[in-house]
This record gives structure tokens, sequence and C-alpha cells, in this order.
């Protein structure tokens, strides 16, 4: 019990000291109610929202875009970005673009892509999509390419068939970074997407917060900030979780 | 003790003219070009002649081997030592078939050597040992191209890892073992396919003193059991009088033999025996002054 607590102690602090100093901003009555939400009015829209249904309907919508955009991207990133790391020739053609594409920031897309594809529900997949393939093709990418070429000519004394060199060198040795890849892809997918529901939407999470933020709804716009966090938090955690489980043998390699 | 009785019989056809009290049987000869080679290569499994590799380094030339001959029996144990530089890794790397462009021929059981053979085994420095199989799957991967049945595979992956003492650790990753064992379960991926030579790039140079030398008496028992033609790279003169029939002793810059030294000892060898130990002085001599 005290060893838990100890282990969890520093963790706490901070998430602690800002709902202090939240609290205690908000009960100074320096801002008006309506502008600087105080952490109790929140928790009790997020009660109301939870109860009336209508943050699970925004959170479901989001989800599926997350979930599907990033599926999408993310499958076709590993395999490019393998692709490009083994083929000189797809290397010569993509890589220049590619590097140059990763400079512009997804955001930057956004009223190109409204114009292209509008405001429906394949504007939103779509920009999630190229998040996640743009970050997961160049782990994938990276990841390959620094596969030691010292396993390679272990490979090669031991006439290693293609498909053993597939299965028991190349994707092992690059599961860790891409799964490294993946995690930041999903954070950027997720804070991607919700600014696009910000943007245009007619549901999601942050479509609920634009449509708060135009009722002069503070206490709604909080809760969509917290939930975003939350979620992102959660995933983060999650991938970190799968990442040890899924590859047993990285903990030594890393340490 | 036991050679196999091939090399044994070899052997001492290459050492009749020096019948051996120990001291005297001590020979150099100045190994070069064709003459001796003639006499060598008709029971040679493995002929290397006058190999020459030059690297390309910032649009200079850089001869790392020159004019390298040297004639392997079958069963013999070569130690090939000399300083970092004298191109003694490259030798290796061209005779297992890594690197194909060189001057010279190199031929194995009268093919020239072009690409790896599974009939040639190398060790490398570095145990080389994928981090994701454990043991027994690594050592089991030279033998994915073998054509074997999985359970003469594992059959025969089963009785390597037990010849080299790993039996309980079959089912460990290479982080949860050793140095030493790592390396030793490397010795074991490579001689599980049987080869016909087996070629060790310094293959203990990473690892600690004490553990170095349990390893060349394991290495030389596996070759007493197995019979394996090897060829040993190494800076450890004492490691190469050790586990060597024959020293070559090779200098850099560019690199080349020096000369070929006789180790006409019994094994086990005594390592503070007076014979070892003139043998090992007279071959540190071409290093260092020894007063």
């Amino acid at each position: 019990m005290t060893r838990d607590w100890k282990q969890f102690f520093p963790f706490l602090i901070s998430p602690f000291l800002l709902l202090v100093v939240w609290w205690w901003v908000a009960a100074a009555g320096w801002y008006s109610d309506d502008v600087l939400v105080s952490p109790g009015a929140v928790v009790a829209t997020l009660e109301e929202l939870t109860a009336n249904g209508e943050l699970a309907l925004h959170l479901k919508a989001s989800f599926f875009r997350l979930l599907t955009g990033f599926g999408l991207g993310a499958l076709t990133g590993v395999l490019f970005g393998i692709w490009m790391a083994i083929s000189p020739r797809v290397e010569a053609f993509a890589l220049p673009l590619f590097q140059g594409l990763r400079q512009v920031p997804t955001i930057a897309l956004i009223p190109i892509l409204i114009l292209l594809l509008g405001v429906d529900e394949i504007f939103k997949v779509i920009i999630v999509t190229k998040a996640a393939f743009l970050t997961v093709a160049l782990a994938a990418y990276d990841a390959t390419k620094g596969v030691s070429k010292n396993y390679f000519e272990v490979a090669r004394i031991y006439h290693l068939p293609k498909t053993t060199l597939y299965r028991k060198l190349i994707i092992p040795a690059i599961t860790p970074p891409v799964f490294t890849g993946l995690r930041i892809a999903f954070s950027r997918s997720w804070t991607i997407l919700v600014a696009a529901e910000l943007l245009a939407a007619d549901s999601g999470i942050g479509q609920m917060m634009q449509l708060g933020r135009e009722m002069f709804r503070l206490d709604v716009v909080m809760v969509g900030v917290v939930i975003t966090g939350l979620v992102g938090f959660s995933i983060d955690k999650l991938f970190k979780w799968a990442e040890i489980r899924l590859i047993p043998w990285q903990a030594a390699v890393k340490a | 003790m036991s050679r196999p009785k091939t090399a044994l019989s070899v052997i001492n056809e290459a050492h009749a003219d020096h019948p051996g009290d120990g001291l005297t049987s001590v020979r150099s000869s100045g190994l070069r070009g064709g003459q001796h080679l003639s006499l060598a290569t008709a029971s040679a499994v493995l002929a290397v002649e006058g190999v020459s590799k030059t690297f390309q380094l910032n649009g200079k030339a850089l001869t790392v081997l020159s004019d390298f001959s040297l004639a392997v029996s079958k069963g013999e144990f070569i130690s090939i030592v000399g300083s970092s530089g004298c191109g003694k890794s490259t030798l290796l790397r061209l005779i297992a078939g890594l690197d194909s462009s060189y001057d010279g021929n190199i031929v194995w059981l009268g093919e020239q050597v072009s690409g790896t053979s599974l009939d040639r085994g190398l060790v490398f420095q570095e145990h080389r040992l994928f981090p994701w199989l454990t043991v027994e799957q690594n050592v089991a991967l030279a033998l994915e191209s073998s054509g074997l049945t999985q359970q003469e595979i594992d059959a025969r992956v089963k009785h390597q890892i037990e010849l080299v003492g790993l039996s309980g650790f079959a089912q460990a990753y290479p982080h949860q073992i050793s140095g030493g064992m790592s390396q030793r379960v490397a010795i074991a991926r490579a001689l599980v396919l049987k080869p016909r030579l087996l070629l060790l790039d310094e293959p203990f140079g990473a690892l600690d003193a004490l553990t170095r030398l349990k390893m060349q008496q394991e290495l030389q028992r596996l070759w007493e059991t197995e019979g394996t033609t090897s060829i040993l790279v190494t800076h450890d003169v004492e490691e190469a009088v050790f586990l060597g029939d024959r020293v070559v002793v090779m200098e850099a810059n560019p690199g080349r033999i020096k000369r070929v030294v006789d180790v006409d000892l019994p094994r086990p060898r005594h390592r503070t025996s007076a014979e070892f130990q003139h043998i090992k002085d007279d071959v540190l001599s071409d290093f260092i002054e020894i007063s």
C-alpha cells in the first residue's frame, strides 16, 4: 500500500497542483464564471453530457474517424516505408517528396482538403490517414534502413530464404521503432482529428467544443479539452503497455 | 588428444621432415608465392593463391591484402595472427564469400569461391545472434536452407546446443545469457550445419580474459570431436599457438604473410610448458622485442 502510494505520488502532484490553481483562480473571481469555468462546473457538465448520451455520441463519431483513418494510414504506411527502404528505385522517386511533405504541418492542408473533399466524413478520415501514413511510413523506412548490415551478412552466410529474411530478420528488427512510430502517429492523428472537427464537422469531440464556444458554453469546451487529453494519454499508455508485451526482447536491448 | 585420423595423418606428413623434440620443431618458412604452394596444394582442401584486395578510400586505393598465399589441408587448424589492419579479417571474409572482388584465386574443394556457401561457416567477432530469437531458434536459423525435415532440424539443434554445453538455455534470449555463452551459441550456429570449413574471425576478442581461456579450451575440444578444418583469425598470440597446427604471422601495410610457424605440440597443449612458451615467444618476437 505504502509502496503504491510512493510510486504514484510524484505523478499525481502536477495534475493536482494544476487543478488547485485552476480552482483557486476561478474562485478568486477575477474572471466571469462564463469565461473561466470552475472545475466543479466542468464536472457537473461532464455528468450531464454523459447522462444525456451526447458525449458518447461525439466520442463514437471521433473514434470511428480516428480508427478508420489511422488503420488505413498505418497499414499502408508500414508497407510503403519498407518498400521505400528496400527498393532503390522507389526510394529515389519518393524519398525527397516525403522529406519535403513531412515539413508541412498537416493542419496547413486542412483548407485545401476542405475545398477538394468537402466537409463530409471522407475529409476527416483522409486527413487522419495522411497524418498517420507519413509518420508511420517514415518510421518504417528509417527502421528498415537501420537494420544492421551485420545481420544481413548472417543471412547471406546461411542462405536464408526470402520469407525467412522478412519473417525472422526484417520484421522483428523493425518492430520496436515502427511501434514507436505508430504511437507518435496515433497521437498526431488524434490531435489533427480534433483540430479538423473544430473547423468543420457535424459531430465529434472537436465539433462539440466548437458548438460550445459558439453558444458561449465554455464548460462544454472544457469538458472537450479534458476528454481530448485523457483519450490521448490513455491511448499512449495503451501503446506502451502493448509494446512491452509484444516485444519482450526490447527492454533488454534498450537497457 | 584424439584428433580425427585424416587430419592427423595429413599433419604428420607435413611434419615428417621435422622430427619434433619440441624446440627444434619450431620452424619458420618464408611462405611466398608459387614454389611452396605447388608442394602443398595437392592435399589442400583450400588454396589461397596470390590474393590481393584493394579498397577505395576517399578516392585513394588502399591495399589491405597483398599477394597472400596459403594452402590448408583437410582437418587442419590454421591460426592467423597479426595486429589490426593487417587484412586478416578481410581475408576471412573473402574465403567466406562475403566479398567477391579481389585479385588472385581462392579455391575451395577444387572450385573458385564465389558467394557464400553452407559448406563454409563463419563466426564473427560479435556473436550476431538475432535478439528476438531464442538460443534454439538462433541455432536453427542456420538450417533454414538445409532442406532437412523439422524433426532432423530439432534433433541437430538440440545435439549442437548440448555440445557447446548450453542445454539448459535453449529457450533463453540472447540478452539473458552472458557474452561468452552468446559466442558459444554463435559457434553452435556455425557448426550445426556441419560445415567442412570453419572460419573464426576473432571470436573471443570481445570476451574477458578468463572466459577467453575457457572458450579456447572448448573450441579445441569441439575441433577434436568434429575434426572440422578451421581457420582462426586473432590478435592473441597465445590463442593462436594454443589452437593452431600452424600459425600464420601477418604484417600490415599492405597486409601480407611474414612467416608461417609450425606448432608441433601434442594436444591438449599446456600453456605453461617450456615448448609452448618457446613457440609463443618466437611468434611474439615478430611483434615486440623480447629481452
